[in-house]
């Protein structure tokens, strides 16, 4: 035995020798071209890829896009025909079937639009079989709110491409998936085209799908499919392979065919991993269809679009507030039928008891298109006074089958003065100026500089040392393999930038969310005294900070909007003991701490990241503008806003997973709370980290391309700028590079991580 | 207890787990050892097995984990196809039944028990009791009639419209025993049906398992890693080791003549007198019958303690079950396995 | 009520006017929508004129750019606002390409220019020529620019040349260019407090006029060829040395099939022209009264009836 080990011991040496070689070499040779450059004595060919190196990637796709293309004019036949034939065909149909029902567009079958009442009514009757009360309040609620914003239209234009993308979706990622885990030559062909189109920025997904589909609903939809439907794939290959042997067999055994097989034992065995797949593909779905604005696709995108566009903040926000309410609605539901398991009935109960929700829900349905009917024979009331104004009954009456521009209850003004004010706070606007200083003069433009300036190779080299140094020899292969095709593009530059933007946000966010994280992993806050050690100290004041931040915010947020109301002359400062503001700051403040003091540190956190990251991405822009102006750190500051919720999320994850018998054995050695958290906790939980790192540069790989609205010099500065053209030969190659990007970090993080985990025997 | 022709025959199967484990097995030269197999990169998960299983027998399948038990009862309902030899059930080359034909044996002859239920969580305990019989194509009243019946049979009745999860394990075992029993199998597999269960349960579903084998008379072929279940259950008990059968024989015969030192480390700690029925230990008659008061055959030693050691002659007579006398017991003998030295 | 009434007086004499022409297609007239309010209430009053003379009309919102391209295959039948800055470049595309053809000009003429907020002004008093706008760079420098002034310059893919011409003119400005118009709206939204001085990229006919009143800088006139030709301009070496042209044209775009298949919307459509105050009726209508476009739309028509009654009746 003894011997065996020392081999092995032996050998896992010379092969960490040799890799400390292999990684002297590629690091000593980035080094030396940075000195050679340094010196000005680099050749400008090592500097950058010259241009006679570049082969046109853009011209070559273009003429394979053309070819395979076809072309209606000339009647050259191709896909083009095939998609065209589909997106006019059966998709326009169906779109056209559902558009009719929610937002009563006039065609087939015309019968809508269904009221908004009656579709509430069932939505909190579905809402309440999953879920109970609060699901119920939820799901009634969000629609409640939808309409009587005034938004029931555009949300409904929403919801009735999402109702035909994200079934079709369900059946193509379900068909799929079933391929893949029945052929594993599809799976293994299907893996890396899955990767690309997971990274791929959804910009590239857009251009394709006008071109193919035609401009509109059609192209949004087919977006929308091709982008929330990967997960579903991966998704349904795995619940099918998990399902148990013994299943399998049992199912072979009564003498099931193959159909049978699939349909009566796989696919029910395979049910939660199948509704996961479906949740994520009604969230993808809603989070594309609003991104599809920028090609056109009507409902609420396009009309956040029209509001930024016109500078209307309240309305914007508004709009952002029912998506986050559809999203999370969606979610919920979703996720709740992913764990409602059957109940049994006791035999003989009547049938109306054995089906009482889907009673009372076509009951629901039926009276409120009634109500709705009579509604609309009465007179529009409305609340304000003077304007045909009614009670409240009377209002609430009159508004069950429309609700009428007049009618709505939308904020849209006050809200926008409200924001502006708060962000013209003098405090809010002195920080954002010294932090846009720092940020853009210390901190990122260097960085930025200092990248642009390091010559190619040597970029590629250190990149694939890290990867190297990370994962492995095959990770640090692909990782040259991918960044030397990005140089070969010609796209360098935009390309580094993009990662720079990337990295800047994903460290800041780090800086953040790691503490937040311990902070809420750590449950009690520590005690705030002088006794413990200065570290001890220093956390317990972040701790408290993050959560009185949040508090402080909604005070901020409240008392700016009474000085709104009140118009309180602007001499009044906010800090002048004779406010009325600084009491009503004070006042919601403590009611709001009061509010949440009991709940439990998690869940104040995760809920505000979640809802951060819930608003429809872009919306944050406007706002980061407003703080930062059209700069990087606005750039940064908006990404980072996504960024965050992984990076939280996972390191708690981690945290909280740490065996509690380590922990316990690092307090029965007598470590003090940093010295167990520094050699313990962290060190365990650095692999679940890592998955939520890697998550967090996904993300910040999806995001800069959106900042590109904000105003970058990057990647998707120039795929934006695609979108107004056909150029689907260039759309193509930089959504590529962002892809070769963000899988290169993919590969070799979470390589890494099951490295880790492996060494730490955690599975 | 066998009818003369055997319902499942296999002979020299082979099951090997590999890259090309046809091509390998051609080549073999001679028969290799398991370990030498596994240092070729197979591994054998059923080694040379030839066996039979007699119509309304019991063969116990007995082995440690990964000694090719659940593989060689997966032969036999050809879930595994093997790699050589051959297994007939009814006379019937399995390994030539195309998809449709295997398919239609399943459905009409077979019914499998497994270790950790295998039931369908989305079905009702009805709904998967009448698997097998939708599956074939029963009409929708004839199955519930049937799958009532059996869940009846074993002792369900009430929990019909329950779900599997809503169920404690001895339950849903009963279960898949009523899915098991659904098409009225000729051939019946319980592979570790009760390992999943604790003991206690383990104990009185046992004693159900045997009360139902007493009404319904099946060919079984039973899978366990407990020598004790076994020894309880067993017409025949075959020991595996390694994808090969060490002993195949009636708990008696193995208990006092294990065949190989690993048949014998678990008879060792058998508490013999218990296993061993007067049957066995007696000697065919040899022209003339003993005295005294005859003792069944198929009484246990252990329950012939008292007898034995107050009984004065040294030999005893045996009968079977009609009452007629078919050996001698030597009384030395069987105290000598009372006291634990046979 | 009033206005359906108005629209079916506007049916019967269009009946009466044009009954001797070809009937139009029952398919409808695809306008495409786009991201801003003018254009958006000026396609819904248009589809609503159509929509009186019987014709369906469906509404998708578009690309402003991309949309020639769909013109020109006929997925979209028109194009109501080209202007000659912005969309100039795509509308020429399309048209050598074949497809889509100019259905002439409307009255308003637009202009995009270096543009400033009146408070600006106030720091700046010789505003609005350019050259006193370079004395007072050092007004507009940030923490990033340094000592130089800072321009917010339309997004990239706009095509305005703003480095260029700080380059041409030899000033001192740094260009940054946005990444949509909403955030040239955020920036002048942000300076507002303070009135901090900000000079952005601008076009008019826009809403941000009645938002915030402000004037563009007055640059060495546009001459043509000033974008071709070194020689033209007060830089003898340099392209995009003045400012760009202050009367561009507003021009509506026509799928070359709609003649044949509406072809009495058509007719409509050619003579359709709005003026600079027609549209920034309608946008104010949606920017600051709040309304839904196709209120907007339908209130407009009523108050306007003797503008768009001519274009429906006057034909022969």
């Amino acid at each position: 035995m003894a011997s065996v080990t020392d081999h092995t011991s032996l050998r896992d040496d010379r092969r960490s020798s040799g890799r400390m070689s292999a990684l002297r070499l590629i690091f000593g040779a980035a080094l030396l071209l940075l000195v050679l450059k340094a010196v000005g004595m680099l050749p400008e060919w090592l500097n950058r890829p010259p241009d006679w190196l570049i082969p046109p990637y853009a011209q070559w796709l273009d003429a394979f896009f053309n070819f395979i293309k076809g072309d209606m004019e000339t009647g050259r036949p191709g896909l083009i025909y095939l998609t065209r034939w589909f997106s006019e065909g059966p998709l326009e149909f169906m779109l056209n079937t559902t558009a009719n029902l929610l937002e009563g567009k006039r065609r087939w079958p015309n019968i809508g639009p269904i009221s908004w009442s009656a579709i509430a009514a069932v939505a909190t009757v579905i809402g309440y079989y999953l879920g109970g009360w609060r699901m119920a309040a939820l799901a009634g609620g969000t629609f409640f709110w939808t309409a009587l914003v005034g938004q029931w239209k555009l949300a409904m234009q929403t919801l009735s491409v999402i109702s035909v993308a994200a079934p079709l979706a369900f059946v193509f990622g379900l068909t799929l998936g079933i391929v893949a885990w029945k052929y594993n030559w599809f799976d293994r062909a299907m893996r890396p085209i899955l990767a690309v189109l997971q990274t791929l920025p959804f910009f590239t997904y857009l251009l394709p799908a006008v071109i193919f589909f035609k401009v509109g609903p059609t192209a949004g939809a087919v977006a929308t499919i091709i982008y929330a439907m990967p997960p579903m794939i991966l998704m349904t290959t795995l619940g099918l392979q998990k399902v148990s042997p013994e299943v399998v067999e049992a199912g072979k055994m009564a003498g099931c065919t193959r159909w049978q097989m699939l349909r009566h034992v796989y696919l029910p065995a395979a049910r939660t991993e199948i509704l996961v797949g479906v949740n994520q593909v009604i969230m993808l779905c809603l989070a594309m269809v609003v991104l599809t604005a920028f090609i056109g696709m009507p409902g609420l995108g396009a009309k956040l679009l029209a509001m930024m566009n016109s500078f209307k903040l309240g309305r914007s926000f508004e709009i952002g507030v029912t998506i986050v309410l559809l999203a999370v609605t969606l979610d919920r539901l979703s996720k709740a039928w992913v764990v409602k398991q059957p109940e049994h009935f006791e035999k003989g109960t009547p049938w109306w008891k054995r089906h009482f929700y889907t009673v009372l829900g076509c009951g629901a349905f039926v009276v409120f298109l009634g109500l709705a009917y009579l509604s609309n024979r009465v007179p529009n009331y409305t609340l304000i006074e003077g304007a045909n104004q009614g009670n409240i009954l009377q209002y609430l009456f009159s508004v069950l089958g429309d609700v009428h521009r007049t009618q709505d209850l939308s904020q849209g003004k006050e809200i926008d003065t409200a924001i502006k004010h708060f962000l013209d706070l003098d405090g809010i606007q002195a920080t954002t100026e010294w932090l846009r200083w720092f940020l853009n003069v210390q901190v990122l433009i260097p960085f930025r500089n200092a990248l642009l300036w390091v010559p190619t190779p040597a970029f590629i080299l250190v990149i694939a040392g890290f990867a190297y140094w990370l994962a492995g020899r095959r990770e640090a292969i692909i990782a040259a393999i991918f960044f030397s095709i990005v140089a070969s593009t010609g796209w360098w530059d935009r390309s580094v930038i993009t990662l720079y933007t990337v990295i800047s946000a994903v460290v800041l966010a780090m800086l953040i969310g790691i503490p937040l994280a311990i902070w809420t992993a750590r449950g009690a806050a520590p005690p705030l005294s002088l006794q413990g050690s200065a570290k001890d100290f220093a956390i317990g004041l972040v701790g408290l900070a993050f959560k009185r931040i949040p508090v402080l915010f909604g005070a901020l947020l409240v008392s700016s909007l009474y000085h709104f109301f009140t118009a309180v002359e602007e001499s009044a400062a906010f800090l002048s003991p004779t406010s009325p503001s600084l009491y009503i700051f004070g006042a919601t403040f403590l009611v709001l701490w009061l509010a949440v003091r009991d709940w439990p540190r998690d869940k104040v956190v995760l809920t505000i990241v979640d809802t951060a990251q819930t608003f429809p991405s872009f919306i944050y822009l406007i706002p980061a503008i407003m703080l930062f102006g059209v700069n990087d750190v606005a750039v940064v500051f908006s990404i980072l806003i996504f960024t965050l919720v992984p990076l939280t999320r996972y390191t708690v994850e981690g945290l909280r997973h740490v065996p509690p018998e380590m922990t316990e054995a690092a307090d029965m050695s007598g470590a003090t709370q940093v010295q167990k958290l520094t050699s313990v906790q962290l060190p365990l939980a650095l692999p679940t980290m890592a998955v939520g790192f890697n998550q967090a540069i996904m993300f910040a790989f999806f995001m800069v391309i959106i900042a590109a609205f904000i105003g970058t010099q990057d990647l998707g500065q120039e795929l934006q700028r695609t979108l107004a053209g056909t150029d689907l030969g260039k759309n193509f190659v930089l959504g590529i590079c962002v892809s070769l990007m963000a899988l290169t970090f993919d590969i070799t993080i979470n390589k890494w991580a099951r490295n880790r985990k492996a060494a730490l025997g955690l599975e | 207890m066998n009818s003369q022709t055997p319902v499942i025959s296999c002979r020299n199967v082979w099951k090997l787990f590999g890259a090309d484990p046809e091509r390998y097995l051609a080549r073999m030269q001679g028969e290799k050892s398991y370990d030498e197999i596994r240092a070729d990169g197979y591994i054998a998960g059923v080694k040379n097995v030839s066996i039979e299983v007699g119509r309304g027998e019991m063969l116990v399948i007995m082995g440690l984990s990964g000694s090719g038990k659940s593989t060689l009862v997966r032969c036999f309902s050809r879930l595994h196809d093997i790699t050589g030899g051959s297994i007939e059930v009814e006379g019937q080359d399995i390994m030539s039944l195309t998809e449709n034909e295997l398919i239609e044996l399943r459905r009409n002859k077979m019914g499998m028990v497994f270790q950790s239920f295998g039931l369908l969580p989305h079905r009702t305990v009805l709904d998967n009791v009448a698997f097998p019989l939708e599956m074939r194509g029963q009409d929708r009243h004839e199955r519930r009639a049937r799958a009532l019946e059996v869940i009846r049979l074993v002792g369900l009745e009430g929990r019909e419209e329950y779900f599997p999860r809503e169920l404690s394990g001895g339950q849903q075992q009963r279960v898949g025993i009523a899915r098991s029993l659904a098409i009225e199998p000729d051939i019946w597999f319980l592979d570790e049906p009760f390992s999943a269960l604790d003991p206690l349960i383990r104990r009185e579903m046992q004693d159900e398992f045997l009360r139902l084998q007493e009404m319904l008379g099946k060919t079984i072929v039973f899978i366990t890693h407990d020598f004790d279940e076994a020894l309880r259950l067993a017409d025949r008990i075959a020991i595996m080791k390694n994808g090969a059968v060490e002993q195949c024989d009636t708990p008696d015969k193995i208990v006092m003549n294990p065949a190989t030192d690993y048949v014998a480390k678990f008879t060792e700690e058998i508490d013999k007198a218990r296993v061993v029925h007067a049957g066995a230990l007696a000697h065919p008659l040899n022209g003339h019958v003993p005295d005294g008061q005859p003792v069944a055959a198929r009484t246990t030693i252990h329950d012939l303690a008292r007898r034995l050691v107050s009984d004065s002659g040294d030999e005893l007579p045996v009968t079977d079950d009609t009452g007629a006398v078919v050996g001698v017991l030597n009384r030395q003998a069987a105290l000598d396995v009372l006291m634990g030295d046979g | 009520m009033k206005l359906k009434s108005v629209l079916l007086a506007g049916a019967i004499t269009l009946a009466s006017g044009t009954m001797t022409l070809a009937e139009d297609s029952s398919d409808p007239i695809v306008i495409p929508i786009h991201n801003w309010s003018s254009q958006i209430v000026m396609s819904h009053v248009v589809g609503q004129i159509f929509e009186s003379m019987g014709n369906n009309v469906e509404f998708v919102t578009t690309d402003s750019q991309a949309v020639y391209e769909s013109v020109r295959l006929g997925d979209v039948t028109l194009e109501l606002e080209v202007w000659e800055g912005a969309f100039g470049a795509s509308f020429r595309t399309a048209l050598e390409k074949g497809g889509l053809h100019d259905a002439g000009d409307h009255d308003a003429v637009t202009r995009e220019d270096w543009w400033y907020p009146m408070w600006t002004k106030d720091a700046c008093p010789g505003l609005p020529d350019w050259e006193a706008l370079n004395e007072c760079a050092h007004l507009f420098a940030t923490a990033e620019t340094g000592d130089k002034g800072r321009y917010l310059d339309g997004p990239v893919d706009w095509l305005k040349h703003g480095k260029e011409r700080v380059e041409a003119l030899d000033m001192n400005f740094t260009v940054i260019n946005a990444g949509s118009a909403a955030a040239l709206w955020a920036e002048i939204g942000a300076a507002e407090k303070d009135k901090r001085p900000v000079v952005v990229f601008n076009w008019t006919p826009n809403f941000a006029e009645a938002v915030w009143p402000g004037e563009f800088v007055e640059f060495p006139e546009w001459v043509d060829g000033c974008d071709k030709d070194p020689s033209v301009g007060p830089n003898p070496n340099a392209l995009y040395d003045c400012g760009n042209p202050a009367k561009g044209y507003l021009k509506k775009a026509a799928w070359d099939g709609m003649q044949d298949k509406w072809p009495n919307a058509y007719e409509v459509l050619t003579k359709i022209s709005f003026t600079n105050p027609q549209i920034a009726e309608m946008a104010k209508f949606v920017d600051t009264d709040e309304m839904e476009p196709e209120d907007a739309a339908a209130r407009w028509l009523e108050e306007n009836e003797d503008v768009w009654q001519g274009w429906v009746t006057g034909g022969s």
